[in-house]
């Protein structure tokens, strides 16, 4: 069964279905806020929330939108309202910290986990707008119609956001590491 | 297109998520434009380096998750009826009450079903005539394909190759000639038009398999990473021995051999 059926049932008084929805989209919620916050405590905290939201406003889902752009609406507050309670910080992976302190063997395996953490780097260093755009793109695979209904912008916007956003990254990313791409 | 509008197009196209005719303009702008060829690289190095970045960060969901969760479903759904009116039960309904009159409704509604079963035509009884005629076009759309698919201009070829997708039942001969175009026509374009017409044949394995040994003969790279997501598309897992060796051929053009290790992982992990 489709999301939006089961949702329309939850909306109606069918809560206990919710169940399926969040067996469905937990991981995927749980993912977005860990890639926000890096704190796996309070992304478990928000996901919680997310859900709770969900009963809490079932009486507001129009029907005929995708369930997954609502959801991640919900999502979206939730973090902006966290970030209200506390000073935005987005923590830094603790051995990316570390990166430039060691000497670089010429081992492949050893250059790919430091390339890994130069990325991790840069995109806990991006502005929030921009590594959350891409989070999505990149990390939850939401398409870019479903994107555009959770930042309320048209589709074009959001492939521009996407593409600044990468090349924002790119730009760090290769700052960090000192080579470009040729 | 200016290089604007095609840079902004980079991160669908990485994600094989840009439409055929999209992508036709953005391999057509490459080809003339080396400013964008490095920005493509560049992007392209960073979008591959996510997935690493993403696969590290994918723990697994907290089992405790689950049922904290369920606590907090049952604590609403126990607040709703809580909050719910006692619902009183001498209400009037439609349903008879005295078990006479409900087999007699039953008999009814029996009796009702079959007669209306006897005078709604049959969907097994379609006209033939019609039958015949739509044979009579997918026949002629098959020979019209063909036909296109074996023209001198290019742009004819296209047209074949996308007057192929039109037939509703896959033919042999038509086959034939796409895997002809996709392994042998001039015109790139072409040859990534004919790609993503063989996705109709799917359900032929064969199909997967000549598609892989189609890699390493192309001169682009484009074709070879739209054949090697065209193989991800139809989750081929009888030719990943194959992307294995094409993954670490280094004869192969670098961003084929990652598309084809990434290939690998994306078929690995929706087993």
């Amino acid at each position: 069964m489709e999301d939006e059926q089961i949702m329309r049932e939850v909306r109606d008084g069918e809560v206990g279905k919710l169940e399926l929805l969040f067996d469905r989209h937990h991981t995927g919620i749980l993912r977005y806020f860990q890639y926000l916050t890096s704190n796996r405590t309070l992304s478990d905290d928000l996901s919680q929330e997310v859900f709770f939201r969900v009963l809490k406003y079932r009486h507001t889902y129009q029907p005929g939108g995708s369930f997954r752009a609502w959801l991640y609406q919900i999502a979206r507050n939730v973090y902006a309202d966290q970030l209200t309670k506390q000073k935005p910080e987005v923590a830094m992976p603790e051995e990316a910290r570390e990166i430039r302190g060691a000497e670089t063997p010429p081992d492949r395996e050893f250059q790919k986990k430091q390339e890994t953490l130069m990325l991790r780097r840069a995109l806990a260093a991006m502005p929030g707008d921009k590594r959350e755009v891409l989070i999505m793109s990149r990390f939850l695979d939401l398409k870019h119609e479903e994107i555009a209904a959770v930042l309320k912008c048209e589709v074009g916007t959001v492939k521009v956001r996407v593409y600044r956003a990468m090349r924002d990254l790119s730009d760090r990313f290769f700052a960090l590491s000192g080579e470009r791409a040729s | 297109m200016n290089c604007e509008r095609i840079r902004e197009q980079i991160p669908e196209a990485l994600a094989g998520r840009l439409d055929k005719t999209a992508r036709e303009a953005l391999v057509e702008h490459l080809e003339g434009c080396a400013s964008c060829r490095t920005e493509v690289a560049e992007l392209n190095a960073v979008w591959r380096g996510l997935e690493t970045v993403k696969s590290g960060m994918d723990a697994a969901p907290d089992p405790g998750a689950k049922m904290r969760f369920q606590e907090m479903l049952a604590a609403y759904q126990a607040g709703l009826a809580a909050a719910q009116p006692v619902v009183t039960k001498n209400r009037t309904t439609w349903f008879p009450v005295q078990p006479v009159w409900q087999f007699a409704m039953a008999a009814g509604l029996l009796v009702a079903g079959i007669l209306f079963g006897r005078l709604v035509p049959q969907a097994g009884n379609a006209n033939p005539e019609m039958a015949q005629l739509r044979g009579q076009v997918e026949s002629l759309h098959q020979m019209v394909a063909l036909s296109m698919l074996q023209q001198q201009s290019p742009s004819a070829r296209m047209r074949g190759v996308t007057y192929s997708e039109k037939i509703a039942q896959p033919d042999p001969q038509v086959l034939d000639a796409l895997l002809q175009a996709v392994n042998h026509d001039s015109n790139v374009n072409v040859r990534l038009s004919a790609v993503d017409a063989l996705q109709k044949f799917a359900s032929d394995p064969e199909v997967a398999r000549a598609m892989v040994n189609s890699i390493p003969g192309q001169d682009s790279p484009l074709v070879q990473i739209a054949l090697v997501d065209m193989l991800v598309q139809l989750n081929a897992r009888n030719v990943t021995p194959e992307l294995a060796r094409i993954s670490k051929d280094m004869q192969m053009n670098e961003m084929v051999r990652q598309r084809a290790a990434w290939a690998l992982h994306k078929m690995e992990t929706e087993r």
